[in-house]
């Protein structure tokens, strides 16, 4: 393929990141349990993305089958069973915060820097031929970070998975940039565990409501004593 | 010549069939018998028949393999080649393996006749499957821990003992008392495999595999600090096990908890499996080079438990716990036996260090059939009269004659006194003691002497411990309506006491055939044999070195009877037909008295707590009630209590900064998810700045 080719699709890549790292903001600053999922949703499409325009940029076929299953799976299946769920126990109002969301959103600016400088030691000998895939990497671990922040900082059980699924999207942005991928067994064993942990977390989800009469995980500090 | 090979395999098999059948077919037995509905006694009496049963049978087929093992020094090796659990493990028994096994077979044989009384108590309100299934897998265990010949087998198998007696001690479990002792002693137990695992692991960095063949003689290829830790780890890792103080407070808890069949495995068995550890790895693995401290810190050991040991025996007034203390005495003993005989090695001296090794080995077969006899006479007595309680007891000799009778044997074994066998191994450990003197070694110059003036003193201990145990509990007049109203036991228990009885006297007449037995495998684990140092003759020890010292036990026997007949006879010639006055007992020329104003327990042993009134720290409580008048009180409360120095400055303390620690890191355990996650998070940003 040509240089331009090549050129064109870094472009491409780098707004795809771009979006996917505009979406994790947007949830730390969403306030409603749908629009989570649909934010979600719409960076695992991002994601699904970069995926194809790597599988056809650099020529990675098995690439190809993981960007697909990413489309089916994170941007289709998860968000239509989480739906289900929130459609289930009817809380579709607001998220706790136990930050603000100001507040979370300049901690999460600090963080993109955070992961921008660790990428950058990282990558470090390998500056020089520094494709778009490898200036993605510090997308990817600015996901793992925001996604851990909003596990730590969001009081509903629903927004705990969304986050744990925002933090297993960087681990695959940065497989994707580090490696091209993992080999294909070891991502299709990641997207089933992924998809059966969300199933096994949903039914968690329904339980902990019916037992607390709330999602907040704050009531299963009871269970201490 | 019969085919030695080709009895020790029969023997190997039908003893593990016997143990799995016993334990097994009760099972379904109970299943088959669910289709044919019948009493619930008649199923618990065929499950109690076949389950001991099958153990008595498996028991005699390990005394056959045990003694053919011995006579012919050939080993029974099996290869296991391919396991799901362990990979490729081995079964060995070579001469060591065959003496261990030898004692369990030859204790577990009439403890399993025992059972067959003694578990009728049990019949009505227990599960009786369960009884015999924990039975047969504590003595298959006991048999596998002798016999593995790989390493992880061999802790299966340990942990497997431990889980059973385990299981086994909370047999009675509405106790509390029982539920402590059985929670206090998984707790020791795993402790102790813990410091095993890591032994085990550290040979196997040097040995590249898990076999016992590979480790054996290892100890000359280790660097000596390494072999300090193996040595370090099997002492707290087996004594635990074997109850060295300071490491015994689980068992005065768990012997008295166990049902007393049980007790008595215990006590006579289990706990030389520690001593089988430790003889295992210091002779075969580590020696025979050994540093001279090791026998040192042994005979410390040694010396403080049977000192504490007996000691703290005084003080008890539970049958039961008496006993268990006496076991702590006796596995000091023991391992005055086998610490001297390391300390020998590490001088050079073999031929003494054989002897000396001989001499714990001996013990420890004598220690298993005494105190087995005591603890199944200590059963008839509960059985009887449902009371551990010395003090509740007396006068039994009349209602229980034969359980007095062969516990009384037990008891002049147990101190040491000839013509018994606690006299013959104790006799063994003084005289290597006493040779040890000519050596000029420093260390042995403290150590020896010291330890010789404290085995004495255990001994006599000992002895005042037993009067007590037995005067108060059968002689006299009974203290309780339960002991006037006791029955003796039925004659499988009778028995089975009556066996272990006679293998005491065996045991201390005919020493000589012990001892040549012993001797070939004192030859294998120490490099030299002791024949031609204990030369034995129609029953006579004698140890050529320096100044020989020889003894006849039998001839001794003799002697004894014979002065005893002498005062008789002479009484008769002198002043004609011997004069019979019937009286009570110590009524001390009154008509009559009351139980109460007999001698008690607690009284007998006062002289001696004064004595020791440092170690005992004992703290007298007397509480009257002044209701009417100071001169009319109707109420007198006395209370007596010791306090176990281990416990309050040893366990106490550790206990104490066990729960702090936990209290402080508790303080980070607020229960909320997002704390948690915070932790993750807060570590990951942190690990992100500064370790780039």
């Amino acid at each position: 393929m040509d240089t331009a080719n090549i050129q064109t699709i870094g472009l491409l890549i780098d707004i795809f990141a771009a979006a996917i790292l505009v979406t994790a903001f947007l949830i730390v600053s969403s306030r409603s349990l749908a629009f989570y999922i649909r934010l979600f949703a719409l960076q695992s499409l991002f994601l699904g993305g970069v995926a194809l325009l790597v599988a056809v940029g650099y020529g990675e076929t098995h690439i190809l089958i993981a960007a697909f299953l990413t489309i089916a799976i994170k941007a289709i299946a998860i968000p239509v069973v989480l739906t289900r769920v929130i459609e289930r126990i009817h809380v579709q109002k607001e998220v706790d915060f136990s930050v603000n969301v100001t507040v979370s959103l300049l901690l999460c600016g600090g963080m993109v820097i955070l992961a921008d400088s660790v990428a950058q030691s990282i990558l470090g000998a390998r500056q020089a031929d520094a494709t778009a895939v490898s200036r993605v990497l510090s997308v990817s671990i600015a996901m793992m970070l925001i996604g851990l922040f909003i596990m730590t900082t969001r009081k509903k059980a629903l927004t705990q998975i969304v986050g744990l699924l925002t933090m297993e999207n960087g681990v695959f942005l940065s497989g994707l940039s580090i490696t091209y991928g993992m080999p294909l067994i070891v991502e299709v064993g990641i997207f089933f565990d992924i998809l059966i942990a969300v199933l096994i977390l949903g039914v968690f989800v329904f339980r902990i409501n019916k037992t607390f009469e709330s999602i907040s995980i704050d009531s299963l500090r009871s269970l201490r004593h | 010549m019969p085919d030695w090979t080709w009895i020790e395999t029969q023997a190997f098999s039908l003893m593990v069939a016997g143990y799995v059948f016993g334990g097994i077919a009760p099972l379904f037995l109970s299943i088959i018998w669910r289709s044919n509905p019948q009493s619930r006694a008649g199923l618990n009496r065929s499950i109690k028949n076949i389950g001991f049963g099958g153990a008595l049978i498996a028991s005699l087929a390990g005394c056959v393999l045990s003694l053919s093992v011995l006579l012919s020094g050939i080993s029974l090796h099996v290869e296991i080649p391919e396991t799901l659990l362990f990979g490729p493990t081995a079964i060995h028994a070579d001469r060591l393996s065959a003496v261990f096994l030898g004692v369990i077979a030859l204790l577990a044989a009439p403890v399993s006749v025992y059972s067959f009384g003694y578990a009728t108590d049990f019949l009505p309100r227990r599960n009786m499957g369960l009884m015999v299934f924990l039975y047969n897998a504590f003595l298959l265990s006991m048999a596998g821990v002798v016999v593995a010949g790989h390493a992880v087998l061999f802790l299966f198998v340990w942990e497997c003992m431990s889980v059973t007696t385990f299981f086994l001690i909370n047999y009675e479990h509405e106790d509390p008392a029982a539920r402590r002792a059985a929670f206090l002693y998984v707790t020791m137990a795993h402790i102790g495999t813990a410091f095993l695992v890591i032994m085990f692991v550290l040979l196997w960095t040097f040995s590249g595999s898990y076999s016992f063949d590979s480790f054996a003689g290892i100890g000359s290829r280790l660097p000596s600090g390494v072999r300090s830790v193996i040595f370090l780890c099997a002492i707290i890792g087996f004594g635990i096990k074997a109850g060295i103080i300071p490491l015994h407070i689980w068992l005065p808890e768990a012997h008295p908890a166990a049902p007393s069949n049980i007790s008595a495995l215990m006590s006579g068995v289990m706990i030389k499996m520690g001593i089988y550890g430790m003889v295992r790895v210091f002779f075969g693995f580590l020696g025979p080079d050994v540093p001279e401290w090791w026998g040192i810190l042994i005979l410390i050991i040694a010396v403080s438990s049977s000192v504490l040991g007996v000691l703290y025996a005084l003080m008890e007034h539970d049958l039961k716990r008496l006993l268990a203390f006496h076991s702590i005495e006796n596995i000091g003993i023991i391992l005055m036996g086998v610490g001297a005989a390391l300390l020998f090695t590490a001088l050079g001296n073999k031929p003494l260090a054989a002897i000396a090794l001989i001499a714990g080995l001996y013990h420890v077969l004598n220690h298993a059939t005494f105190k087995g006899l005591l603890f199944l006479g200590a059963g008839s007595v509960l059985h009887a009269t449902h009371s551990r309680n010395i003090e509740e007891l007396g006068g039994l000799i009349k209602k229980l004659p034969w359980t007095s009778f062969f516990f009384l044997v037990g008891a002049v074994a147990i101190s040491g006194l000839p013509p018994l066998n606690g006299f013959v191994s104790e006799w063994l450990i003084f005289q290597s003691l006493l040779f040890g003197f000519h050596m000029s070694a420093l260390a042995v110059k403290i150590a020896i002497p010291l330890t010789v003036a404290l085995l004495a003193l255990t001994g006599a201990l000992a002895a005042a411990c037993f009067v007590k145990a037995f005067g108060i509990t059968f002689l006299g007049i009974a203290r309780s309506k339960a002991a006037e109203q006791a029955h003796e036991a039925p004659l499988s228990m009778t028995s089975a006491m009556g066996f272990l009885a006679l293998l005491c006297v065996l045991f201390g007449v005919l020493p000589g055939s012990v001892v040549s037995v012993l001797d070939p495998l004192a030859a294998f684990l120490v490099g030299t044999s002791a024949a031609g140092q204990v030369t034995l003759n129609a029953g006579t020890l004698t140890i050529p070195q320096g100044t020989s010292s020889s003894i006849s036990p039998a001839m001794l026997t003799g002697l004894l009877l014979a002065l005893t007949a002498i005062p008789l006879i002479a009484g008769y010639l002198y002043a004609g037909a011997l004069r019979r006055r019937v009286a009570m007992t110590w009524a001390c020329g009154l008509q009559e008295i009351a139980p109460r104003m007999q001698y008690t327990a607690t009284g007998f042993s006062k002289p001696i707590r004064m004595i020791f009134s440092n170690i005992y720290r004992a703290r007298h409580e007397i509480e009257i009630s002044e209701e009417t008048s100071p001169y009319f009180q109707p109420n007198i409360t006395y209370e007596l209590k010791t306090e176990s120095v281990f416990l309050k400055y040893l366990y106490e303390p550790l206990y104490k900064f066990v729960i702090g620690a936990a209290m402080v890191v508790r303080r980070i355990q607020t229960g909320h998810i997002q704390t948690y996650l915070a932790y993750i998070f807060i570590t990951l940003v942190l690990l992100l700045l500064f370790a780039r």
